[in-house]
Order: C-alpha cells, then sequence, then structure tokens
C-alpha cells in the first residue's frame, strides 16, 4: 500500500522542518485527508507508527483532519523545546 | 526556553512528487507532448486498449510507452512488437509509479520526437489516484466484468480522472454489468467526467477513443 510512501514522505518533511530546532523533539504533526485523495486513514496510521518506531519520531502523533475533495496536505508540526 | 512550538507547514503531503511533476509537466509542454496516465485494476485492459491503439498509428507516428509493473517486462515486450520506442518501468513492489521514476525512464529519449506519451501505471485503483506524474490528463479503465459499483468503492480515481474507459465492452451480453447504473456512479462522483465504451478485442468503441486521444486541445 502507498501509505508507507506518504507516512515516509510526512515524516522526511518533518525531519526537514525541525532543523531549525536543535535539541527539539516532535510531538505532534497534523495532516489534512481528503476523501478523494486515495489515502485510508487507518493505513496511514499503521504505516506512520510502524516507520517511526525506533526512530526520533517514535511516539509522535499522527494527528489526521478532514480536508475537502482530494487534498493531501501537512497543516503543522508541534515540537517541545529543551 | 522552554515550550512547544508550532511549526505551520501548509503545503502538499508529496510536495515532492509534484514539484518533480510539474517540470514534467512543463518539460512535455515544451516539446508539444500530450501525455496520458492510464489508470485500472489489474487485468482492466490496459495493456490491450495500448496495444489496439499502436496498431492502429501510421509507423510515423511520434508515440511512445512508458508501461509500470511491479515485476516483469511482458508488457514493454506485448507494446514494443508495434515499432514505437517503449520502457518497462518496474517498480520492485511499489503499487504506483510516482514522478521520479518517470523522470528516470524518460532518460535519454529525446523528447523533441514525440508529440504522444501514454504512460501505463500499475494495476491499481487506488494508490496511482495521489502521484501527480506531469500527465495532461488521467484515463481510467474499468472493465465490464469487474462490475458497475468501481467508481463507489474506489472514488478517488474517478474523482482525478478526466476520462473513463468501460472496456471490453465485447462482454457486455456475457456478464451482469448495469452500464447505466456505471455510468451513474462515475457521474455521481465526477459530473464533468468524459465516458467512453471500447472493446480493444473487437475494435468497438477504438475510432471514438481514438479521435479523443487526437482531439485538438489547447
Amino acid at each position: 500500500m502507498h501509505e508507507v510512501g506518504i507516512a515516509n514522505s510526512i515524516l522526511e518533511a518533518v525531519g526537514t522542518e525541525m532543523k531549525p530546532y536543535a535539541g527539539a523533539r516532535p510531538v505532534k504533526v497534523i495532516v489534512k485527508v481528503g476523501a478523494m485523495s486515495g489515502v485510508d486513514r487507518d493505513s496511514l496510521s499503521f504505516c506512520f507508527e510502524a516507520i517511526a518506531r525506533g526512530t526520533v519520531f517514535e511516539g509522535m502523533i499522527l494527528a489526521i483532519e478532514d480536508a475537502p475533495a482530494d487534498e493531501l496536505e501537512l497543516s503543522s508540526l508541534e515540537l517541545e523545546e529543551p | 526556553m522552554s515550550g512547544t512550538t508550532t511549526v505551520n507547514l501548509e503545503r502538499k503531503v508529496l510536495s515532492e512528487n509534484d514539484r518533480l511533476a510539474a517540470e514534467l509537466r512543463a518539460e512535455f509542454a515544451r516539446h508539444g507532448i500530450f501525455c496520458l496516465n492510464l489508470i485500472g485494476s489489474p487485468g482492466a485492459g490496459k495493456t490491450a486498449l495500448l496495444e489496439r491503439t499502436l496498431a492502429s498509428f501510421p509507423q510515423e507516428r511520434h508515440v511512445a510507452v512508458l508501461t509500470g509493473d511491479i515485476q516483469t517486462d511482458a508488457d514493454a515486450r506485448r507494446l514494443a512488437r508495434y515499432g514505437f520506442p517503449v520502457r518497462q518501468i518496474t517498480t520492485a513492489g511499489a503499487c504506483h509509479l510516482d514522478a521520479k521514476m518517470v523522470v528516470r525512464a524518460l532518460e535519454g529519449w529525446d523528447l523533441a520526437t514525440l508529440d504522444l506519451l501514454f504512460i501505463e501505471n500499475v494495476g491499481n485503483l487506488v494508490c496511482p489516484t495521489s502521484y501527480d506524474l506531469g500527465e495532461a490528463a488521467k484515463v481510467v479503465l474499468l472493465s465490464v466484468p469487474e462490475g458497475e459499483e468501481k467508481p463507489l468503492k474506489y472514488p478517488g480515481i474517478f474523482f482525478k480522472s478526466k476520462l473513463m474507459v468501460l472496456t471490453k465492452v465485447d462482454l457486455l451480453p456475457y456478464v451482469p454489468f448495469r452500464l447505466d447504473d456505471a455510468i451513474a456512479n462515475a457521474r455521481s462522483i465526477q459530473p464533468g467526467i468524459e465516458i467512453l465504451q471500447v472493446s480493444a478485442s473487437t475494435g468497438a468503441g477504438m475510432d471514438d477513443w481514438l479521435r479523443w486521444v487526437e482531439k485538438p486541445r489547447v
């Protein structure tokens, strides 16, 4: 399933965005998924957890919000700074 | 200073793929290439439609095909018989093509010599939906033995496709497929979707399909 690829893209984006915040811990990423996007929410959550395990992203929350049509967007990222 | 910081992301999850797809689209436009991304279930008749399509073209037609599969180059070999450039993309497990695979597959081809490019995606109605390949249009194939409910079960791809081709219509007398329902189902997902009926084995509807492909576009 391509949700592995989608989850990977999300984590890559999180990794890139975290760079300016040295020592910060990623807490939550919010992603908007439209009903026509072709992305299954349960598979995405499952893949996200599986890929994050054993990395700096382990334990991070993936929050999936509704979006119109085929939207598949990164909304925001919550970091805990030291 | 400790605490929680919220970083606004506000961009597409697949923005890297979309960036490459935009580059491909610009490249296709520069060379006047009309690119179609053919999507359907395994066995929907994507390769058969392309075979019949290539067979109908004169040898001087500037057409090429990229065909994606998880394994084997069987489709490329089937399609290469018609004398046009064909390349297989083997995804080694991936259930869809992405823009990077297309960029790589096009390496070494002189795009200036082409004006029509078919991309046959991996047989799948779900995963290819999310990945823009720089195509002018997605075309979804639905073969009549699959049943008229497919557009409702897999709405994403019917929402994103410009055209639905109902394939294997020569089988209509033999399978319990309600044509009107299939059309109504597709239009309930996307009212503007264009619909053609084709049989690659009898050739029925091929003229309509070829006219659609060759239709002058701005």
